[in-house]
C-alpha cells in the first residue's frame, strides 16, 4: 500500500513537470495589418520535461557504471571510455546544463529565497554525485563530469606540483564556493555559470573573450592536470569533504602494498599519500602543544576572516545590480565625468522613486555584511584546518590515494604489480 | 629545470584565469554604458568592398535649394526637380535650362515626347521643357504623397505613399484604376509604406514593378492590376534589404536589371532581372550618414545617375573597367 502511495505521488510530481510543455497560448495572437509575421513562440520542446528525467536516469546509470568500473573492474580504459561518453552526452548533447557544479547555486538560492522553486532535476544532479561519493569516492569526477573529461583530453604532460603548491592553490575553490553561495543566496548572480569555462565549447558559441579564457585554462591543463577540478571547482570542495568519509574508496593495490614505489609518480593530480612511518614519532608534549596552538589559531583566523569579510561587504555587494544602480544614482554622472549609465536612464524612465532603490540596496548591503562575516569565518576555518592538517603528522604504512583529492581515475592502479589474488 | 619552467608558465596561465575572474567580477563593468539593444548599424555599414563594381566618374550640383527627383529624357538629358523649380542638364552635367514652379516637386518623369511630369505632393503637374505648364491634374486626396511617376506609352502610373496605392491614369489625367490595394482573393498583400519612400518603374516589356518597401519586396503587376510575381529578401546582409522599409528608390538598366537605393544603411546595389544580387554600386562610405531619399535614374549608356539630396549633387556612376 505504501509503495503504491509513493508511486502515485511520484507520478503526480512528474506529471506536473511535463504540464508546462503542453500548455497552450492563452490569448490568440494579434493579427497585424502590416504583414508582420509573428515569430515562433519559443517554448521548451515537448520532450524537455522527459529529457530532464532522462538526464537524471543517465546520470544515475553513468555513476553506477563508473563506480563498478572503478571499484570492481579497476579498468582505466573503461573509466576513460565512460568519461568520453559523458562528455558527449552531458557536454555536447545537453550543452553542459544542468550540471552538478552549477546546481550549488540553485540549492543556495532555494535555501535562502522562499519564492524560488528549484527543479527536481537540479536537486538530483546536486545530490546523486554526493551520495555516490559518500559510498564510493569521487567516481563522478572520474568518468561522469564532462568538465573533467575535457581537461583529461588535453592533459598530455602532467607535472608534479608538490605539496605546498597543491595546498595553497587548493584554497581557491573554497573562496570560489563561498562567493558562489553568497551571490546565489543574495540573488545577485550565478557566478559559476558566468565563469563556466567549457559551456562555450559545448555549445559552439564561445565569444572571443571566453575562447581566450577557456584556451588559457586548457593550455595550463597540458601540464597541470585538471586545473579546473583541482584549483577552481566549487563542487569539488563538497565532493572532497564527502569523499574523505567514503565507505569504500578505490585502493591502489588490490591486495597488500609491497612498497615497490612503482605507483609513486603515477598520479597526475598529486593525490597519492606517501607512507609516513612512526620511526621517530612526535613526542606527546609536542603534539599537545600543536593541538593548543591549533585550537587557538582556528577561532582567531575565523574572527579575522569574518571581520575582513564584513569590511569588504561593500566591494562584494558591488556585483549586485541594485547596489550598482543605487551607487550610480548617488554619484550623478557630472561628478564622475562619465556619461549616465544605461541602468540609470532605464530607472529614471520607469518613474519609480529613488528612495525605493536606496532602501532595497541598503537591505542588500546588510545581507552582504552578514554574508561577509559568514564567508570570512568559513574561509578562516578552511585556512585554519589546512594549516592544522599540515602541522599534524598522519602516519600510514602504504601508498594510498588521498580520499579527499583522489578522482578515482584508476591511473595508478595499472602501476601496481600486485595481482588481485596475490597473497604476499 | 625544464619542468620547473613549464610549471611556472602553467601556473602563471592558471593564475591569469583566476585573476581575470576576480577582476571581471569586482572591477570590470564593460557594458556600463553600452546598450546591448541599441540599434547600431556600424558593423553593417562596413561591407565587402570587392563587391563594389561601379565607380563615381563625375558629379554636378544643381542650383535648386533642395533636390528630390531625377530622370533622364530620351536624349540622355538629366532633369532634376526639387523645391520651387526644375533644372535640365546635358549628359556631361552642364546646365542647359531650368524653370521655376510653385511648391515642391517630390518626383519627376520625362515622357517620350519630352513632357515633364512632376509629383506635387497630392497632384501631378505637366510642363514642357521651356517651363510652360501644360496640365494640372486633380488632387489624389488630402493624404496623398506622390513619390513616383512613370509614363509608359499612354499609361501614367503614380505611387502614392500616403494612401499606399498605385494609380493608373491615362495621359489626360483620368483615373483608370487603382493597383495594389489589399485583396486576399486576388492574392494581393497590399503595400506597406511606413515612410514616404515608395517607388515604381516600368520593365522592358512594359510591366509595372512596384516596391513594397515594408515587405522588402519588388512586386510585378500586369495591365489588369494583377500581381504576377515578386522578389526580394529581408536580410541584414548585403544581398537583402533591411530596416523598416527598403529599397526607397530604384531604376532599371537596359538589360532589365534593377538598381536599388536604400536608406538607413545608404547603399546602391544591382540585382539581376530575376532579383539575384549582382554587385554594389556605392556603399555607405559614399554617403553622409543619415542620407535619405537617394533617387536613381539610368541613361541609355547604363550610367547610373544618383541624386544625393544631402550633398545636393547628382553623382554619375559607371561600371568599373576590367582590371580597375
Ligand atoms: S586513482 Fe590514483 S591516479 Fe587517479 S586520482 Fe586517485 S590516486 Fe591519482
Amino acid at each position: 500500500m505504501k509503495k503504491i502511495l509513493v508511486l502515485f505521488i511520484l507520478t503526480i510530481i512528474l506529471t506536473i513537470q511535463f504540464l508546462d510543455a503542453y500548455s497552450v497560448q492563452r490569448f490568440p495572437k494579434p493579427e497585424f495589418e502590416s504583414g508582420y509575421v509573428q515569430p515562433e513562440t519559443m517554448q521548451p520542446s515537448a520532450h524537455a520535461g522527459l529529457l530532464a528525467v532522462v538526464d537524471v536516469i543517465v546520470l544515475a546509470i553513468a555513476l553506477a557504471l563508473v563506480t563498478w568500473l572503478v571499484l570492481k573492474k579497476r579498468s582505466r580504459i573503461g573509466v576513460f571510455g565512460m568519461s568520453v561518453l559523458s562528455l558527449g552526452y552531458f557536454g555536447f548533447y545537453r550543452h553542459g546544463c544542468v550540471c552538478s557544479i552549477g546546481a550549488i547555486q540553485n540549492m543556495a538560492l532555494a535555501v535562502f529565497d522562499n519564492a524560488y522553486v528549484i527543479p527536481l532535476t537540479v536537486i538530483a544532479f546536486f545530490i546523486l554525485p554526493l551520495v555516490f561519493t559518500l559510498f564510493f569516492g569521487r567516481t563522478f569526477c572520474a568518468g561522469v563530469c564532462p568538465f573533467g573529461a575535457i581537461q583529461d583530453l588535453v592533459s598530455f604532460k602532467p607535472q608534479k606540483l608538490g605539496v605546498r603548491l597543491n595546498t595553497v592553490l587548493g584554497l581557491i575553490p573554497y573562496i570560489y564556493l563561498g562567493l558562489a553561495v553568497l551571490y546565489a543566496a543574495t540573488g545577485t548572480d550565478f557566478i559559476i555559470c558566468r565563469y563556466d569555462p567549457f559551456v562555450g565549447i559545448f555549445r559552439f558559441d564561445a565569444t572571443f573573450g571566453m575562447f581566450i579564457f577557456t584556451g588559457t585554462l586548457l593550455l595550463s591543463g597540458i601540464f597541470i592536470a585538471r586545473p579546473y577540478c583541482r584549483f577552481l571547482c566549487p563542487y569539488g570542495v563538497l565532493l572532497n569533504w564527502v569523499s574523505r568519509y567514503s565507505w569504500k574508496h578505490l585502493t591502489i593495490t588490490p591486495s597488500t602494498c609491497i612498497q615497490c614505489r612503482l605507483c609513486e609518480d603515477s598520479c597526475p593530480y598529486d593525490a597519492i599519500d606517501m607512507p609516513v612511518t612512526d620511526k621517530n614519532p612526535e613526542s606527546r608534549s609536542g603534539r599537545i602543544r600543536k593541538m593548543i596552538l591549533i585550537c587557538a589559531l582556528i577561532p582567531m583566523l575565523m574572527l579575522l576572516g569574518g571581520y575582513t569579510g564584513s569590511r569588504m561587504h561593500e566591494t562584494l555587494a558591488g556585483v549586485n545590480g541594485k547596489v550598482r544602480l543605487a551607487k550610480a544614482l548617488l554619484e550623478p554622472p557630472s561628478s564622475t565625468g562619465k556619461p549616465e549609465l544605461m541602468e540609470v536612464t532605464a530607472f529614471k524612465s520607469s518613474g519609480k522613486p529613488v528612495a525605493m532603490v536606496y532602501s532595497e540596496a541598503s537591505g542588500i548591503l546588510r545581507q552582504f555584511y552578514l554574508g561577509g562575516w559568514i564567508l570570512g569565518c568559513f574561509l578562516g576555518l578552511v585556512f585554519g584546518i589546512t594549516i592544522a592538517y599540515r602541522m599534524v603528522t598522519t602516519y600510514r604504512t602504504d601508498y594510498t590515494p588521498n580520499k579527499g583529492t583522489c578522482f578515482s581515475c584508476t591511473r595508478c592502479v595499472d602501476f601496481c604489480p600486485v595481482d588481485h589474488h596475490d597473497n604476499v | 629545470m625544464k619542468s620547473k619552467i613549464i610549471i611556472i608558465i602553467s601556473l602563471s596561465l592558471l593564475l591569469a584565469v583566476v585573476l581575470f575572474m576576480a577582476w571581471d567580477m569586482f572591477y570590470n563593468n564593460p557594458d556600463d554604458n553600452v546598450n546591448p539593444y541599441a540599434y547600431d548599424l556600424k558593423s553593417l555599414r562596413s561591407g565587402d568592398t570587392t563587391k563594389i563594381l561601379y565607380e563615381e566618374t563625375g558629379h554636378f550640383s544643381p542650383e535648386l535649394s533642395a533636390i528630390h527627383g531625377v530622370d533622364v529624357d530620351k536624349s540622355d538629358r538629366i532633369c532634376i526637380c526639387g523645391d520651387n523649380g526644375v533644372e535640365i542638364f546635358n549628359p556631361a552635367g552642364d546646365r542647359e535650362s531650368g524653370f521655376p514652379i510653385s511648391g515642391t516637386a517630390g518626383s519627376i518623369c520625362v515622357d517620350e515626347g519630352g513632357r515633364i511630369y512632376l509629383g506635387m505632393q497630392d497632384h501631378v503637374e505637366i510642363y514642357d521643357k521651356t517651363g510652360k505648364k501644360l496640365m494640372q491634374w486633380t488632387s489624389c486626396g488630402k493624404d496623398a504623397i506622390i513619390t513616383s511617376i512613370k509614363v509608359s506609352g499612354k499609361d501614367v502610373y503614380l505611387a502614392d505613399a500616403g494612401n499606399k496605392v498605385v494609380y493608373h491614369f491615362d495621359q489626360r489625367g483620368n483615373l483608370l484604376k487603382k493597383i495594389g490595394e489589399k485583396d486576399p482573393e486576388r492574392r494581393i498583400p497590399g503595400f506597406i509604406v511606413p515612410s514616404p519612400y515608395f517607388d515604381l518603374g516600368i520593365g522592358r516589356k512594359g510591366e509595372l514593378w512596384v516596391v513594397n518597401p515594408g515587405r522588402h519586396q519588388f512586386e510585378k503587376y500586369d495591365g489588369a492590376g494583377d500581381l504576377i510575381s515578386s522578389w526580394g529578401e529581408s536580410s541584414m546582409s548585403m544581398e537583402g534589404f533591411c530596416g523598416c522599409c527598403n529599397p526607397s528608390n530604384f531604376a532599371m538598366l537596359s538589360d532589365g536589371s534593377f538598381v536599388t537605393a536604400e536608406k538607413g544603411i545608404e547603399r546602391l546595389k544591382v540585382y539581376s532581372p530575376a532579383g539575384v544580387f549582382r554587385c554594389v554600386v556605392a556603399g555607405p562610405d559614399s554617403f553622409i550618414e543619415g542620407t535619405r531619399g537617394i533617387d536613381v535614374a539610368v541613361d541609355s549608356k547604363d550610367r547610373i545617375l544618383v541624386l544625393d539630396p544631402e550633398k545636393k549633387e547628382v553623382r554619375i556612376f559607371t561600371m568599373k573597367k576590367p582590371g580597375n
